[in-house]
């Protein structure tokens, strides 16, 4: 038997559609109304029982599963917690960073708010309990890991089930006990792809808000009249405590200040961020601090890890060449046969203990062809100059390098630069300590001898040659 | 003013959410100004928008602006300070020195200076411009618009194959009822709309300029100038060697522009260095009474120039989008006649007022034809395309027809008639004849063997030594301001091989052969033991003049708003 909705008035509807699962009748019925009576309301509730009739009833829908775990009221937070993401069984320096950071907050949170709580670093992965003692030279009071082999790479499902179990406290007493919260007050996570993923997850799951990419933090009591937070109209509250986010918005024209406030009847905790690397310094490591290292109890279930790594590459991270004892750079001198050219600096740089090999944008952007075992060399990333890196090493050697003021800017720095070129009116000669007139086919391998020997200084060879200071 | 940045736009790119402005013009140089202010004074909402940084620091012009007795719009009827606060020195003296080695001949072009001119004075791009937007931005707030800088327009929004809009690398499409394109020489909207090409060198000037620094005092003593009084001096002959153009030098304020123009299909078939060609004016000898020994120069800079006999663009819209300016090929360059702010300014005007002539009208191109039939009425397109150059120089321009005429000129026959006392009294007359230069055909014959010979029959000696040393190519291009586009280079290459591209690595002024700072370098490369000569290019240096979308295999685009060289002087 089919409902016919204007047997009813919609109050009656409601409550009839409550004890309807079908959801051909519910249909039949919506359509009945839409060609008569169309009243509204009626509709409305015709529609929103069949939204609930769907929702159960398609199994496939990825949404099935998802329970709201409604957010806590007046709950009970504590502590300032700190995701630590690790890679090839390091410390990312974000993570270093973030704790420095974290102390500092902490020690001020201290001071003004007149109550002691703790930065709890927070590590997954396989193999990581070093790494917890690790973050508490960087200022953790208290480092929570989770090993598992199966943890070796970042898994979303399991990494976010553990990172919401680990800061509602849930697990044995023994790694519990230490704390008497219910959920952490702050949350800190690197804003690296990892963490960026990690970050929406857990706080969803959490059910708080998060403010991504961050730059600055800072802590301080906010008064706000939005009648969603105090509550009424007219009224303003003061929320302690409040931690503020700032992030770079509109492609970084303007900063917005994020806070992450409690309604009157729903907590938005913990306060969430997601931290840009480089944005706070990585702290000096006290390895005497003492802290407390808490491992992490808590069954993972197989169907978590359904997701298998199967193969993975490593990209290229680029080339740093800042931090080096020397800097060989090449230019277009070495036109002529610029593999060799390449080889020869190469092997400069071999005859240094720690040297590495700069070019020039010229070479970046020639049509020279390189051998296929130089040819690595010759790209951007390793480009020294206005528009690639800058380097300011104990010594500089270019070789080839005519020494445009856009190279220039690259290499100002340099405690002692020592040029090669065939040309003696070379701009380079105009910055360089010593110049050496001579082809660097000619001169790279007598230096390399030189270095390798150690009979003839840099230096030497420079003064002995035609040089000119 | 309300323009969404790109993080707002919606996600699903719907139309509906566009903005959209009843006029929206390309560029903020002087035919972009005067259209807009025009425009707003007929109270249309209009947006301008300006890829510099701020306008004048894309843009680069020899240095004179004309307001003539005919037309209908001069610069100061739409700004009326312009002269006080955005220009240079007037333009009080005229001379063209023909130069044979160290033989000058000079003759005062003062009187065909002053055929149809009102006043004459010289400008720097960088504050002219930039005080125009700041009027233009006045104007057009005030009917519901506004100038934006650093937004670059990439290319033309179209529905159903019609013109509706604009595309920018930095902001949503915006829609317009009417759409100015005074985006300059390059226009990329002109191109979009296949208004103009790049095909042509023979098409193209190519000019190079220097800004050289001078005290005030030091230029009216050199010069024997008052406060108030300006020179402008052409130059052409043996200078340039086969490079058929010439050269100028204007006063301004306390800096000089010096600077040098070329057929572009003259640069290419001669293999000249267009920097080299400007060392070669700076370094003669008859430049040493003004400089005595000191040059500083501020600012390298270089630009195309269209030749409007030959591509300004008889009927310059396509459905809304009209061309104003070098855009629409709008430059008047004559023999010693080189005019083209003033005819982007009268454009401009005439462009905006076609518009509210026509607004209303559901045929989108009524505008574009109403300017065409303005810039005909006006006297504008007779200028820009005389009737007379188009008589002779079928003729003119002819190789054996020049061969013959040249021929003679060296013969002795022939340098007798130069030399006799008639062709003296005569030559400064047909130089001051507007219709005579007009006719000049545009071979070596006008620019270097006629005036050579004059200079050898009636030059005086000039036994000055010009000791200065302009700055090299890598110094020039060292003092230049970039905002470069790591990793986004704004012109590909597209062939690479030596035939193909080669030629710019000469014709492009901030390159030359053996040069590796530059954009173009020829590299002999080895693979498997055979050797070819290929080009390589490097953006970084990119003074974005052009020259290399015409003369090389490329895929040309101006970098994105903000990016790329920005000049202080131009």
């Amino acid at each position: 038997m089919t409902l016919d909705p204007d047997d009813y008035t919609v109050d009656e509807l409601r409550e009839e559609l409550d004890g309807i699962d079908d959801v051909e009748e519910v249909r039949e019925a919506l359509e009945t109304e839409r060609s008569g009576a169309e009243r509204k309301t009626a509709l409305e509730a015709l529609e929103e029982r069949l939204d609930a009739l769907d929702a159960d009833s398609s199994d496939d829908e990825p949404t099935r599963d998802k329970k709201h775990v409604r957010a806590l009221v007046g709950g009970d937070y504590a502590d300032m917690w700190v995701f630590c993401e690790t890679q090839h069984g390091e410390l990312l320096d974000v993570s270093k960073e973030m704790l420095g950071k974290a102390r500092e907050l902490m020690d001020g949170y201290a001071e003004d708010f007149g109550d002691e709580e703790d930065v709890v670093a927070f590590l997954i992965g396989d193999g990581c309990a070093d790494l917890a003692e690790e973050c508490i030279a960087y200022g953790a009071d208290v480092a929570v890991y989770h090993d598992d082999d199966r943890l070796e790479r970042f898994l979303h499902k399991p990494y976010t089930e553990i990172s919401a179990h680990m800061a509602r406290g849930q697990g044995t007493t023994e790694s519990t006990d230490w704390r008497s919260y219910d959920e952490p007050r702050y949350t800190l996570f690197p804003a690296t792809n990892n963490g960026r993923d990690l970050s929406a997850l857990v706080q969803a799951e959490l059910d708080s808000g998060l403010a991504s990419d961050c730059s600055d933090l800072f802590i301080q009591p906010e008064e706000v009249s939005n009648p969603v937070k105090t509550g009424e109209p007219g009224v303003k509250k003061t929320f302690e405590r409040t931690l503020h986010m700032k992030r770079p918005d509109f492609s970084g024209f303007e900063y917005s200040t994020i806070l992450c406030l409690d309604n009157p009847d729903r907590d938005f905790h913990p306060q969430g961020a997601s931290v840009i690397p480089g944005a706070f310094d990585v702290p000096e490591p006290d390895h005497d601090r003492e802290g407390l290292v808490v491992e992490h109890d808590m069954e993972l279930e197989d169907e978590w890890f359904s997701v298998d790594i199967e193969s993975h590459d490593t990209l290229e991270a680029g080339v740093d060449l800042t931090g080096h004892e020397v800097v060989v750079c090449l230019g277009r001198g070495i036109g002529d046969d610029p593999t060799l050219g390449m080889e020869l600096g190469l092997e400069l740089v071999d005859a240094f203990d720690d040297a590495a090999l700069g070019i020039t944008r010229g070479i970046v952007t020639s049509s020279y062809q390189f051998d296929g075992h130089v040819e690595q060399y010759s790209k951007e990333e390793r480009q020294i100059g206005e528009t690639g890196q800058e380097v300011e090493p104990p010594l500089y050697i270019a070789a080839g390098v005519s020494g445009a003021v856009q190279h220039k800017v690259g290499v100002d720095e340099s405690e002692t630069i020592v040029s090669i070129n065939t040309d003696s009116d070379a701009t380079i000669r105009d910055f360089s300590d010593y110049f050496i007139e001579g082809d660097l086919f000619d001169v790279l391998p007598m230096l390399t001898d030189a270095v390798k020997s150690g009979e003839l200084t840099v230096e030497a060879v420079a003064d002995g040659g035609e040089t000119d200071e | 003013m309300e323009v969404k940045p790109m993080s707002e736009t919606r996600a699903d790119g719907g139309s509906d959410d566009y903005e959209h402005y009843e006029a929206v013009v390309v560029g903020c140089g002087p035919g972009g100004a005067a259209a807009a202010a025009r425009l707003a004074e007929h109270g249309i909402e209009t947006l301008v928008l300006e890829r510099g940084v701020e306008a004048g620091s894309k843009n680069v012009s020899g240095g004179l602006i004309y307001a003539e007795d005919s037309a209908p719009y001069t610069i100061d009827d739409l700004f009326p300070d312009f002269r006080e606060e955005a220009a240079e020195r007037p333009v009080t003296d005229y001379h063209i020195h023909n130069i044979d080695g160290r033989q000058v001949t000079t003759y005062d072009l003062t009187d065909l200076h002053e055929h149809d001119t009102d006043w004459c004075d010289a400008v720097l791009r960088r504050t002219m411009d930039s005080w125009l937007e700041q009027r233009v931005h006045e104007k057009t707030s005030e009917t519901g618009g506004g100038v934006l800088t650093g937004v670059r327009v990439n290319g033309l929004l179209r529905e159903n194959g019609e013109i509706v809009g604009v595309t920018c690398d930095e902001l949503d499409p915006i829609r317009a009822d009417y759409i100015v394109a005074a985006d300059g020489v390059n226009s990329e909207l002109a191109r979009a709309a296949d208004l103009m090409d790049w095909d042509e060198p023979d098409e193209w000037f190519q000019g190079v300029k220097a800004v050289v620094d001078m005290d005030a005092d030091v230029i009216n003593d050199r010069f024997s100038i008052e406060e108030g009084e300006g020179v402008a001096h052409l130059f052409s002959g043996d200078l340039f060697e086969d490079v058929r153009g010439g050269g100028f030098l204007y006063t301004n304020e306390d800096t000089l522009s010096i600077g040098t123009v070329f057929h572009l299909d003259s640069l290419v078939a001669e293999e000249a260095e267009p920097h080299e060609l400007l060392d070669a004016l700076l370094t003669h000898p008859l430049l040493a009474q003004w400089f005595d020994g000191e040059y500083n120069e501020l600012e390298y800079s270089a630009k195309l120039v269209p030749d409007s006999k030959k591509v300004a663009h008889r009927e310059p819209y396509a459905d809304n989008l009209v061309l104003v300016g070098d855009a629409g090929g709008q430059m008047q360059a004559q023999g010693p006649i080189i005019k083209g702010m003033n005819h982007a300014v009268t454009a401009g005007a005439l462009a905006a007022d076609a518009y509210a002539l026509t607004r209303g009208n559901a045929d989108p191109e009524a505008a574009g034809r109403r300017y065409t039939t303005m810039l005909e009425q006006s006297g504008t397109m007779g200028k820009l395309r005389p009737r007379r150059y188009e008589l002779t120089s079928t003729v003119g321009e002819h190789d054996l027809v020049t061969r013959a005429v040249e021929g003679v000129l060296n013969s002795p026959v022939g340098s007798v008639a130069i030399g006799n006392p008639i062709a003296k009294r005569l030559l400064p007359k047909a130089y001051n004849s507007p219709f005579l230069v007009g006719m000049l055909p545009d071979t070596s014959m006008a620019y270097t063997t006629l005036p050579s010979l004059i200079g050898e029959k009636h030059g005086r000696t000039v036994h000055w030594e010009n000791e200065i040393e302009p700055p090299t190519l890598e110094e020039r291009i060292g003092d230049l301001t970039y905002n470069t586009d790591v990793g986004n280079p704004h012109i590909r290459l597209q062939d690479e091989s030596f035939e193909a591209s080669g030629a710019a690595v000469y014709a492009c002024p901030v390159s030359a052969e053996d040069f590796g700072g530059g954009c173009y370098r020829a590299e002999t490369v080895t693979t498997n033991g055979s050797e070819e000569k290929l080009v390589s290019l490097d953006t970084q240096p990119c003074v974005e003049c052009g020259t290399c979308a015409i003369v090389a295999d490329t895929e040309w685009t101006h970098p994105r708003g903000e990016k790329g060289v920005e000049f202080k002087q131009g």
